[in-house]
């Protein structure tokens, strides 16, 4: 339960970043956190009590004795596909910075509807 | 060799890896090799479209039967779409080949090709978590794309475009998330053969999250912020592909998704008044634009919003109309904006005023940009037409009567604009002394010609086009058929 509250609570935390600071370097690092609360939830769903890592490591392990491994492949994925996602975003801050010479979002808006 | 759908993402995705260690070698080779995989990957469309219409092929990967592992669902419905896209894909590369001149140029191919392997991986995958994954490729080859320019309102434009794009992709992952938690499963049909036991309210949400993850790739109303900005500033062949090829296969996920696992009728009705909304609140907004390129992103957002009211009716004439629109919207607006592209070249500014007296300059040019103009509108000798009607009547059969009044009056402000813009190329002409004489280059008027064709084609003989989209759109609302192919049973 501990883990899907502070999944949540991460989830929340980087929203409240993302939608409120105005340095864009720290809405990047909003969008990441909400990535980790996002994979933090996902092991969160196949974990089971006691269980152990899903790898037959001695012939006395049962499958009922391990947590589910689909959500740990996902996770493994969201992850990957993250840091893509934040080193795009990093790359677009750096020319943003070059540009304006600001990180301050008030100022950069130029573009409108 | 034997044909399969897996070439769709395979070779693409190949490319995509090989391009930039190919260009230390050779920047010639570069600008080809993406040119004959789209016109490989064509040739595989077209020769497996009877295959798929006759049966559907599913094609099972690493020998993992589905529900398990991942499979690719090669039905009617994927083999029109993945068709439009590589055949568009390669006009755009036509189109490209002398357009995109500016230095890295092996980083703009590598990037299409991404572009194009994520949106045909969305539109044939069965497992929603491998939608999820091609939804990220699509979107960071489109980030980055939009910022190929390297001025400066390009990479705002990518920046908000990103912003955006990660919260969708969040909801979509925490959607795919909850469906996990409540079936147990990954595979798209599985999912929709157990969505019954599902509670309503965790359905609702999962929805929710669903309609805004996708629903900012798909343009919806008031998720499409990103639009103009990242259409306006992305090289115009990327606008192009934007219009024609990544939001096609986000509303083909957002459909899908919404005929399998969410087919109640208040969702349509929901849909229908979205796209209403989208439609109106767009055609209004480009009316308003100074930038045609501007312009013709709002309009592409009031397109995809006719094609959400037709699917929003939800029959089986209403799928059918709202794909021959997708079409039509994927040729004719790729014909404005390769026109648009060129105008904005030769004229050298991006406002409309600059435009004036363009079409006894550039009459070919400018003849194009007018000929996809009247088209989109819906003209009767052009393809936009039929689309248009066929909306509208199936629209009608359903009793809506105020959604067919709503789209007429779009219609009409959509006329304005257009023929605002036409009219300054024609009949203003007083200015334009010296001007450098830009010739436009053979491939672009070919990848325009092409296009053109194709309209006044489509335009003289709809109905060998509405045919084929016919078992495509019965496989869209026939949920059972497709649980039943996409399991193997």
């Amino acid at each position: 339960m501990v883990y899907y509250i502070s999944g949540i609570l991460l989830i929340l935390i980087g929203m409240y970043a993302v939608l409120t600071k105005k340095n864009i370097i720290k809405i990047v690092i909003g969008l990441s956190i909400i990535g980790s609360g996002l994979n933090l939830l996902l092991i969160a769903i196949g974990y089971v009590k006691d269980a152990t890592a899903p790898i037959f490591s001695n012939d006395t392990l049962k499958a009922a004795d391990m947590v589910d491994p689909v959500p740990q492949a996902l996770v493994l994925t969201a992850i990957v596909i993250g840091f893509g996602v934040t080193a795009v975003a990093l790359a677009l801050v750096i020319r943003l910075y070059d540009h304006h010479k600001t990180l301050n979002i008030n100022k950069i808006r130029q573009l409108k509807w | 060799m034997s044909l399969s759908p897996v070439h769709f993402i395979a070779v693409p995705l190949l490319a995509a890896f090989l391009i930039p260690i190919i260009g230390r070698f050779s920047k010639e080779l570069v600008k080809i090799i993406p040119g004959i995989v789209l016109l490989y990957l064509s040739y595989v469309a077209i020769s497996l479209f009877p295959v798929a219409l006759d049966k559907p092929i599913i094609e099972v990967l690493s020998g993992w039967q589905p529900p398990f592992g991942i499979s690719l669902v090669y039905g009617p419905l994927a083999a029109f779409l993945t068709a439009l896209i590589t055949l568009m894909g390669f006009v755009i590369w036509i189109y490209s080949y002398k357009f995109i001149i500016r230095k890295p140029i092996e980083k703009y191919y590598m990037l299409f090709m991404l572009l194009i392997t994520g949106s045909t991986g969305i539109i044939l995958t069965g497992d929603i978590f491998n939608m999820f994954v091609f939804l990220e490729i699509t979107a960071i080859a489109a980030y980055s794309l939009t910022a190929f320019l390297r001025d400066k309102d390009g990479a705002e434009a990518a920046f908000k475009y990103l912003l955006i794009g990660s919260f969708a992709s969040a909801f979509f992952l925490l959607a795919v998330m909850l469906l996990y938690a409540n079936t147990g499963t990954l595979n798209i049909a599985e999912i929709a053969s157990k969505i019954d036991t599902v509670s309503m309210s965790t359905r609702v949400l999962i929805l929710i999250l669903f309609l805004v993850g996708l629903g900012i790739e798909a343009e919806l109303f008031p998720l499409n912020g990103w639009a103009p900005d990242a259409y306006s500033q992305a090289p115009s062949p990327i606008g192009a592909a934007f219009g024609g090829i990544v939001v096609k296969a986000a509303i083909y996920a957002l459909m899908r998704l919404v005929f399998l696992l969410f087919n109640f009728s208040e969702v349509f009705h929901f849909l229908l008044i979205m796209g209403i909304i989208t439609m109106i609140i767009a055609e209004m907004s480009a009316m308003k634009q100074h930038q045609i390129k501007r312009m013709l992103a709002f309009s592409s957002i009031g397109q995809m919003g006719l094609v959400v009211i037709a699917f929003g009716v939800g029959t089986s004439d209403s799928v059918q109309a709202g794909l021959f629109q997708m079409f039509n919207h994927a040729v004719i607006k790729a014909l404005l904006f390769f026109a648009a592209g060129y105008l904005v070249f030769h004229s050298g500014s991006k406002n409309i005023s600059a435009l004036d007296g363009l079409g006894r300059e550039k009459p070919i040019t400018s003849f194009f940009f007018a000929l996809g103009a009247l088209a989109i509108i819906g003209l009767p000798p052009f393809a936009g037409f039929w689309s248009k009607l066929y909306v509208l009547v199936s629209v009608a059969d359903s009793g809506l009567i105020t959604a067919v009044v709503l789209v007429l009056i779009a219609s009409v402000i959509e006329a304005v604009y257009y023929l605002r813009v036409v009219s300054r190329l024609y009949f203003n002409i007083e200015i334009k002394t010296e001007s450098e004489v830009r010739k436009t280059p053979a491939s672009g008027i070919f990848a325009m010609g092409v296009l053109a064709l194709v309209i006044v084609a489509v335009g003289i003989y709809p109905d060998y086009l509405w045919n084929i989209l016919k078992p495509a759109a019965e496989e869209l609302v026939n949920k059972a058929e497709y649980i039943r192919i996409a399991l193997l049973k």
